[in-house]
């Protein structure tokens, strides 16, 4: 027969504080554990969800990102007319040509940034095509207009529609706001490429956005930007583009895990005393039980499930400090800021997901099953009369 | 019986509780040197690398803007500075492109006025000005690829349209702060760049000042000297250049340092929870104690000992495993490079500092977790503790 699960509440309630310190402790474990989690997740989510799969994106061959990249305008004409590349309804060539620039911007509290300006067409939004602008208009060409990306909005001085921007050498109008759904492109600034070139005193650009033909062969394509002999130059899908840079957001994940492991295993030897505590404390209690007539079995159940009942509910509350945490990071701090491919600043949001949660699960847990397996086991190994004698 | 060895005693009462308790803190402050070990590289290498004489000067617009190469020259007429030199990023890549790091064109002839607190060795300082494709090379670097003196290397030209086969001349200590960088003659890449125009341009102009109280002054005269031209400059402190830079990575930081507290504060409530438990189970030894004329303070202080001498040896095996343990994961090359992205800062050394900081927060977790529970034994009403008893 089965020992009520009513009995080991209340055993717990009974010693609430004991009890209230080590569910604190399996919450705080969880929450670390979630929100590291989230680090890595919103990395993640922003890197590999860049990127069309029908999208090549064609920079100097050897550069990791379009930052260290820089082709010359003839290289951008000959990859706008290649053939594959689809085209509009107007019969443009969907090809968009980028110059990237990092200048530094002020943001609203008043320090310096390097954020990411990308000089574009105004096929741009046709070719990327989880960007959608959604205040305003696009930009005209010529006339020191940009739109931004939502993520800039609350981030840098004069980042809004209707308002002046300053960076570069002069000052920008902003007439539009984009959103692309979180990925990298929400902390950038778009502006026209001539304009960029014009800031910069560069030429060229440095890189080509290709959108391929629903029947093109998108290895002929990449082959014979390959082999161009006039220009070095090489193509790569744009999905594995961005999956190369969320590789680096891979290693951090394994440092995060190891760390949570071993944040885990700290809380399972405070576990351990504690149900070796109630283990003790409750001899006598246990020698009735078994007097009683209950079995070895149903102790060791027993005490297991009480161990297990302190880690589940120091898992809800580890979750939503957790929860609590993201949120506030997210809001207060606008998310946190990180620069990967360029050095200039891409704002990850945190991201709780499930797989984080069930990390958190594992542990709590790990926590519970590994805490009170030892104190269980004892408690059901105790000899009747013995028991009984210390009371 | 002293009072140490009442302390031990109680300690050894429950050997395996109190291993248990060591070791649930031993692996928190591995942890805590392990996080805090990322700021505190960071505020190391500011340190290091910058000098209080040194001041950057770079476009006002941003780093991605050149200056002319004119603009060098210039500066040097200043009152104060004792040595001008330039960096011009090349953003070459050795091999494969994911083998990244900085590598700058510059000019050797001023390399020792502006940086002799960097420890090059002359003889090498001599060969980079002597060798038209000469290079020198952070020590941190030359060992990741394993080069040697004299070798040739290839540098592929990402944003610049040359590839340069350099000679490597000599090493940059790693006790500069400045390990990963390689440098070689400006003059080389114009060379290479002549069909195209050459390169009559730089990204940054570094000044070196004869006195720490001459740095205000000679920021605002370069920035003064450009104003109002085609390239406006931003003069700044070196550190203040560095502080900036990296200032995207504070926000990272900042998650990471939050899970410390988060560790911190598990490992606070285990203690506590255990210290507690030990003096409840010994209060009717402590009502004893107190019936035998033991004064408040004396039992206080032991209780907290105890609770400290745990924290403290927990502290001492978790900050001195993290020292060991990266310290060999190091050695052994399989840290640095394994978060490319963090760049100098993936090398994850946990300093000696970091370490003593580590038992410091072991032990204050000690007091803090003992506190309560200790004031609560010490206290104890003997009479209503014995009657409890009897």
């Amino acid at each position: 027969m089965a020992i009520p699960l009513a009995y080991n509440v209340r055993s717990l309630l009974v010693r609430r504080w004991t009890s209230l310190f080590t569910l604190g402790g399996i919450a705080l474990v969880v929450a670390a554990t979630m929100l590291l989690a989230a680090l890595v997740g919103g990395l993640q989510q922003m890197l590999v969800s860049t990127g069309e799969p029908d999208n090549l994106i064609v920079l100097r061959k050897g550069a990791t990102s379009d930052g260290s990249s820089q082709l010359s305008r003839e290289a951008g004409q000959v990859l706008r007319t290649l053939a594959g590349v689809a085209r509009g309804p107007d019969g443009t060539p969907l090809a968009s040509r980028e110059l990237v620039n990092q200048p530094f911007i002020r943001t609203r509290a008043g320090g310096r940034e390097n954020v990411l300006v990308r000089g574009v067409e105004p096929t741009a939004l046709a070719v990327h095509r989880a960007v959608r602008l959604v205040e305003g208009r696009m930009f005209r060409p010529n006339l020191g207009e940009v739109v931004v990306g939502r993520g800039t909005l609350a981030r840098y001085r004069g980042a809004g529609v209707g308002s002046q921007i300053e960076f570069g050498r002069r000052r920008w109008t902003v007439v539009g706001v984009f959103d692309s759904g979180g990925t990298a492109f929400d902390s950038e600034i778009w502006a026209d490429v001539n304009d960029v070139q014009n800031d910069t005193r560069r030429d060229g650009y440095s890189g080509v956005r290709l959108q391929l033909d629903s029947g093109a062969d998108r290895y002929a394509v990449v082959q014979r930007i390959a082999s161009d002999g006039r220009f070095t130059l090489e193509a790569k899908p744009e999905a594995a583009y961005y999956r190369e840079q969320a590789d680096n957001a891979n290693a951090l994940y394994l440092l995060v895990l190891t760390l949570a492991v071993v944040m885990a295993t700290g809380a399972v030897f405070g576990a351990l005393n504690t149900m070796y505590a109630a283990v003790a404390s409750r001899t006598a209690e246990i020698g009735t039980l078994r007097a009683l007539g209950f079995g070895r079995g149903a102790i060791l159940v027993s005490f297991l499930s009480e161990s297990l009942l302190l880690a589940g509910a120091g898992l809800i509350v580890g979750m939503g400090l957790a929860a609590i945490a993201v949120l506030a990071i997210n809001t207060l701090l606008s998310g946190v800021q990180f620069s990967m491919m360029t050095f200039s600043v891409a704002t990850v949001l945190l991201r709780l997901s499930p797989g984080g949660a069930l990390l958190g699960g594992l542990f709590a847990g790990a926590i519970g099953v590994l805490g009170g397996l030892a104190p269980a086991w004892r408690a059901a190994h105790l000899r009747v009369v013995d028991a009984l004698h210390r009371a | 019986m002293t009072y140490p060895r009442l302390v031990l005693r109680n300690l050894l009462r429950h050997p395996l509780r109190t291993l248990f308790t060591t070791l649930s803190i031993a692996l928190s402050i591995f942890l805590v040197c392990a996080v805090l070990t990322l700021p505190a590289a960071l505020d190391a290498m500011f340190e290091r690398a910058a000098s209080n004489v040194r001041i950057s000067v770079h476009h006002k617009a941003g780093l991605t803007y050149w200056l002319p190469f004119s603009s060098v020259q210039k500066v040097r007429g200043i009152p104060g500075v004792a040595g001008v030199d330039h960096y011009s990023w090349f953003g070459g890549i050795y091999d494969e492109p994911k083998n990244l790091f900085p590598n700058f064109a510059m000019d050797p002839d001023d390399v020792e006025a502006v940086w002799p607190d960097y420890g090059i060795d002359p003889a090498a300082l001599a060969r980079f000005r002597k060798t038209r494709n000469g290079a020198l090379v952070g020590e941190q670097t030359m060992r990741k690829f394993g080069w040697r003196i004299g070798q040739e290397i290839t540098l592929r030209g990402t944003i610049f349209p040359v590839d340069l086969t350099l000679q490597l001349v000599g090493v940059i200590p790693a006790a500069s702060g400045n390990p990963l960088v390689l440098w070689f003659n400006r003059k080389y890449l114009d060379e290479a760049m002549e069909g195209r125009g050459g390169f009559p341009r730089v990204g940054m102009i570094w000044v070196r000042a004869e006195r720490p109280e001459d740095v205000p002054r000679i920021i605002h005269a370069v920035d003064d000297l450009f104003r109002n031209s085609e390239a406006e400059t931003a003069a700044e402190s070196e550190k203040s250049f560095y502080t900036s830079f990296f200032s995207s990575f504070r926000g990272f930081i900042r998650v990471i340092l939050a899970v410390g507290v988060l560790v911190v504060g598990a490992v606070v409530l285990i203690a506590a929870n255990t210290s507690a438990m030990g003096v409840r189970e010994r209060i009717p030894e402590l009502a004893i104690l107190k019936s035998l004329g033991f004064r408040r303070r004396p039992l206080l202080a032991v209780l907290m000992a105890e609770s400290a001498l745990v924290a403290l040896l927990g502290g001492l095996l978790g900050a001195g495993g993290a020292y060991g343990i990266f310290r060999a994961l190091g050695a052994a090359g399989k840290t640095g490079g394994a978060v490319p992205f963090l760049g100098p800062l993936g090398a994850f050394r946990v300093s000696a500092t970091v370490g003593m900081e580590g038992v410091a927060i072991a032990l204050l977790v000690g007091l803090v977790a003992g506190m309560v529970p200790a004031w609560n034994g010490a206290r104890l009403n003997v009479v209503e503790a014995l009657r409890r008893l009897f």
